[in-house]
């Protein structure tokens, strides 16, 4: 076998990394030049938006639940601890709301949907049907990116906010474990302990985190390599770097937070 | 002059080291069936998919009615090939939707088309193929012979003026093969479409072709009819009509 010095490799990675860096910056300018374009595919953007958000709620919901069951379960022996189980349900929800709730419910997504979308867009590559769109006149690009993109980018908020209210709602059903708070009291807790600044950034984030596990996956797919190896490196590098992307953002938007608030 | 409605002049493609098509020139007459035959891995594919843009070639130029293709636009290149028909080798059959939905596709485009209009046009294109009872079939539903059919009648429900075929029999049974190139003759007669068919079926060359031409390692090497051809006394181009 053939072997290459180490700068060589390392050099050849570091090309690499900056041009797939590049073609990808490429293919989210194009995402933003067509989104603007009519025709607009409302109908596609509607059944994405279904296929995307709709059918992706039970995992989130029920991933949701679990953590914040289990988040409380594990916090409830060091509150006790110190005398603050009754400021649980405050420390919870902060927790849930500002980071592991959209933190989560993103990574869930980029696994779900991510990794979807890359297999389904290099499938239809590898078998021409990305090619019969095009030489029908048509814009690829419009029908599939730009609608799978947008509904990432618009779903993944709404299942975030879901998936935190189910969150506190099994955090509610874990204090009543060991417990005994009424429900209207946990969520007036709840209430008094999260503020806009809690609510706003985190939310907002959600939009960053959903554009980039759909541009990731719809780019990975869009430019798989032929045969069916292409469909598998395709989905599972969607998921990898579109999990990546998540924690990246989610690095630069808590930094930003702090530097506002 | 004005009877040629594609042309390749001096095309090449090369992918990494491997010369696909080194200096390709043909041109495709109005109404005409031309048959491109070669073995497998010759560039024929290659070939009409630079035809229409799929393909960026090296050098030469792909003509369509006159207009050279890189020199256009995306928008004009898109007005442009809903002129040309495009059958792939595989039908490429959009999976997700149905037969009426696959068909409906390349119609999204026209704005001055209403809904019965639209459902007129699926219907006649159906039935062209005679697959009318298929139209609410997903194509996981349809036999590998259906599925060409489909791909037929979507690549005709645009009423294009010329019309490529990339191995329209490939993995069919000899019987459903005859079938396929029976209804690329009738598609021909009916339309007057020129069609450029890629194949390396001699059975399909022999009832579609007007004109042959067979490409070997990347050139053309012999251009004739179909009896022309088979009496080759090339043993090479001979071998081909055995």
């Amino acid at each position: 076998m053939e072997s290459y010095p180490a700068e060589y490799l390392f050099t050849k990675s570091l090309k690499g990394f900056f041009e797939e860096v590049g073609q990808l910056s490429r293919f989210a300018a194009r995402f933003f030049r067509e989104v603007v374009k009519p025709p607009y595919e409302f109908k596609a953007l509607m059944n994405q938006s279904y296929i995307i958000g709709y059918k992706s709620l039970p995992l989130i919901a029920i991933t949701g639940l679990i953590m914040g069951m289990v988040l409380t379960i594990q916090s409830r022996p060091t509150m006790a601890q110190f005398g603050a189980e009754s400021w649980l349900p405050g420390m919870v929800s902060i927790s849930i709301i500002r980071e592991i709730g959209p933190v989560i419910a993103a990574l869930i997504f980029a696994g779900k949907v991510g990794s979807g979308i890359g297999a389904e867009l290099a499938s239809m590559k590898v078998t021409e049907q990305i090619d019969a769109m095009e030489v029908s006149g048509l814009n690829p690009f419009k029908f599939l990116v730009v609608t799978r993109v947008a509904a990432t980018t618009l779903m993944l908020p709404v299942l975030v906010i879901a998936s935190d209210a189910i969150s506190l709602f099994g955090c509610f059903l874990a204090v009543n474990l060991k417990g005994d708070i009424s429900f209207h009291l946990f969520f007036t807790q709840v209430f008094s302990s999260v503020t806009f600044n809690d609510v706003f950034p985190a939310l907002i984030k959600t939009f960053f985190f959903g554009f980039s596990v759909g541009i990731i996956g719809c780019y990975k797919g869009y430019n798989s390599v032929k045969g069916t190896e292409g469909v598998g490196a395709a989905a599972n590098s969607a998921v990898v770097i579109g999990s990546l992307a998540v924690f990246i953002i989610d690095m630069i938007a808590v930094q930003l937070t702090s530097l506002f608030n | 002059m004005e009877d040629i409605v594609a042309e390749l002049e001096h095309l090449k493609k090369s992918f990494g080291t491997k010369d696909v098509l080194k200096d390709i020139n043909v041109t495709l007459k109005k109404g005409e069936n031309l048959v491109v035959l070669g073995k497998s891995g010759s560039g024929k594919s290659v070939l009409i998919k630079c035809l229409v843009g799929l393909i960026d070639p090296d050098d030469g130029k792909a003509v369509l009615f006159g207009k050279n293709i890189s020199e256009l636009q995306n928008h004009e290149l898109n007005l442009l090939r809903k002129r040309v028909g495009f059958l792939f080798q595989s039908a490429a059959l959009y999976d997700s939707m149905t037969v009426r939905e696959n068909l409906e596709f390349p119609l999204r485009d026209l704005k001055d088309q209403d809904k019965t209009d639209t459902e007129a046009l699926i219907r006649e294109a159906l039935k062209n193929v005679g697959l009318e009872e298929a139209i609410d079939k997903m194509p996981s539903e349809l036999s590998g012979g259906m599925i060409k059919r489909v791909g037929l009648a979507r690549t005709l429900i645009l009423k294009p003026e010329i019309i490529l075929y990339d191995e329209p029999t490939t993995g069919l049974d000899p019987i459903t093969s005859k079938e396929i190139s029976n209804l690329i003759l009738e598609v021909q007669r009916k339309y007057s479409t020129a069609s450029i068919i890629i194949t390396h079926d001699v059975a399909c060359a022999r009832i579609t072709a007007n004109r042959i031409i067979i490409i070997k390692d990347g050139i053309f090497i012999a251009e004739g009819t179909f009896g022309e051809l088979s009496s080759s006394e090339d043993e090479w181009i001979r071998s081909f009509f055995i």
